[in-house]
């Protein structure tokens, strides 16, 4: 069920991400004053939400685990954080590319740049803090609520351009100008894309992590007999 | 009243304990002497842009010093089995949590308040000029500081690498207060008042201090017991 | 089209996604690692259990 659900979900992302490829790269006319750089945004923006999303369904598996004690929704918080980790990667890097086009700068400590960097040192401490545990319940337990922890600076990443003046530019889609609705539809599109592939790879993730763990415990059985 | 009757036991275990040997006091306070110090090398203090920058360093001194003394919090219950003890205490986890909060609180802002005025001299700067903003900013960020140190303390207790895993989740997570008490302090030192732009690191500090209290009071218990 | 700048959005959607691809490459070398010890650990347990 799963390896289908798998298969299909990669197969939608991947026919949307060709249309959308396409669709950025031949159809799209080119932005006023940037030129080409602007269409990295198809990615920049959408691989932004997608880790958002992806550290908002770790904070519900977290605080699942704490009330349930069931280990299944800390699997699903390793696997969605790694998968969200990677997009917030992607996320600051295309960023940074973009950056030194049009600002000149690699990089630049503006609050939204500042706290989206914060995130990401935050979540990749959630992952070596699982690494420091050995002991499975410790371990949930220790990073469930190191998770809703690092879940505070989301908000402040998100909200970051509203709060303070930022040097990074003020929302560009959902921010109340007048977009092409052809761009809108390709972003669109390339979020529908990307969010697909994050649960694609996370499925994947949490198949090795139920396996990791069935491997665990055989061993702890071949040690016991 | 039980709450804060069971708080103020706690924290004066701990300010007992830790002012009968001084070690971490000591330390926390040499230490920052000891920065404070190296880095008057790294900058030429009498220059006008190092004194504007300095309030930024002072966090960073405050906050190094402080995170010796916050580490120490619950590792060390560990020997003698204390936190096994401190755990089947009748006392709520959250009352735990802001005994060894205040206490450390008491500790870090000692070691500031001395902090400071060497500051002044070494850096020629004039603190004094908004002295209880200043110690509002102090007590707001020492606060923070406090929260995130003490529970993440007891988060690394049983951990192997604790004295390097502590610091290396403990410091992403504070970069917001201590931006926060940065940029305060800066603006506080260059002699402008609170308010107006300044207010949305206030806010931000308000709310990260009330958020994390909050959390780590009602978190206290599944980290320590489960 | 513009050819302004065209090398650096090429490096651009290049490394978006490599780092996508490299997270990829190393769930399959997980994989692959996982299954070796399950298969090495079922082994053992069978033998175990023959014996």
């Amino acid at each position: 069920m799963r390896e289908k659900l798998i298969y299909g979900l990669g197969t939608i992302a991947a026919v949307l991400l060709a249309r959308d490829l396409y669709s950025i790269f031949m159809q799209l006319p080119d932005e006023a004053s940037q030129g080409m750089i602007y269409r990295i945004i198809f990615f920049h923006v959408p691989a932004a939400i997608t880790a958002m999303l992806c550290a908002g369904v770790t904070l519900i598996t977290s605080v699942g685990y704490l009330l349930t004690k069931n280990l299944k929704y800390d699997a699903i918080s390793v696997a969605v954080t790694e998968v969200g980790l990677a997009f917030l990667a992607a996320n600051l890097v295309t960023g940074s590319i973009w950056g030194r086009i049009i600002w000149g700068i690699w990089w630049t400590w503006d609050a939204r740049l500042t706290s989206a960097l914060v995130c990401w040192l935050l979540y990749a401490g959630y992952l070596m803090l699982r690494r420091a545990l050995e002991e499975p319940t410790a371990r949930a337990r220790i990073s469930a609520v190191f998770n809703i922890f690092a879940f505070v600076d989301v908000p402040i990443v998100i909200f970051s351009i509203k709060w303070w003046r930022t040097q990074h530019p003020q929302p560009v889609f959902w921010g109340g100008g007048s977009i092409d609705p052809a761009m809108y539809l390709t972003a669109v599109l390339n979020l529908v894309a990307l969010i697909l592939l994050a649960v694609v790879l996370s499925l994947i993730r949490l198949r090795q992590e139920e396996v990791q763990r069935e491997i665990d415990s055989l061993r702890r059985y071949a040690h016991a007999v | 009243m039980d709450f804060f009757r069971q708080t103020l036991v706690i924290a004066r275990k701990d300010l007992r304990a830790e002012l009968r040997t001084k070690e971490a006091i000591n330390a926390s306070l040499a230490f920052a002497l000891v920065i404070l110090v190296l880095f008057s090398f790294a900058f030429d203090p009498l220059e006008e842009q190092t004194r504007e920058m300095s309030g930024g360093l002072l966090w960073i001194v405050f906050a190094f010093a402080g995170t010796l003394v916050l580490n120490r919090s619950f590792a060390r219950e560990v020997p003698n089995d204390c936190l096994d003890a401190l755990v089947a205490a009748p006392i709520s986890g959250a009352a735990l949590f802001m005994g060894k909060a205040l206490a450390n609180f008491l500790l870090v802002i000692s070691v500031e308040l001395v902090s400071l005025p060497v500051f002044g001299i070494f850096y020629n700067v004039h603190w004094t000029s908004r002295i209880w903003s200043l110690l509002l900013v102090l007590a707001l960020g020492t606060w923070g500081l406090t929260v995130i140190g003490t529970i993440f303390s007891a988060l690394t207790v049983n951990i192997r690498l604790r004295e390097l895993m502590a610091p290396l989740l403990v410091y992403p997570m504070l970069i917001p207060v201590l931006m926060s008490a940065m940029q305060l302090t800066m603006q506080l030192i260059a002699g402008k008042p609170l308010g107006g732009e300044n207010e949305v690191w206030l806010r931000l500090m308000v709310a990260f201090d009330v958020i994390f209290t909050a959390l780590s009071l009602v978190l206290l218990e599944t980290v320590l017991v489960g | 089209m513009d050819t302004r700048n065209f090398t650096f959005m090429f490096y651009g959607f290049l490394a978006a996604w490599l780092i996508l691809v490299v997270y990829v490459l190393s769930l399959v070398s997980r994989e692959r690692k996982i299954t070796e010890q399950l298969k090495g650990l079922r082994g053992l347990l069978d033998d175990r259990d023959r014996k």
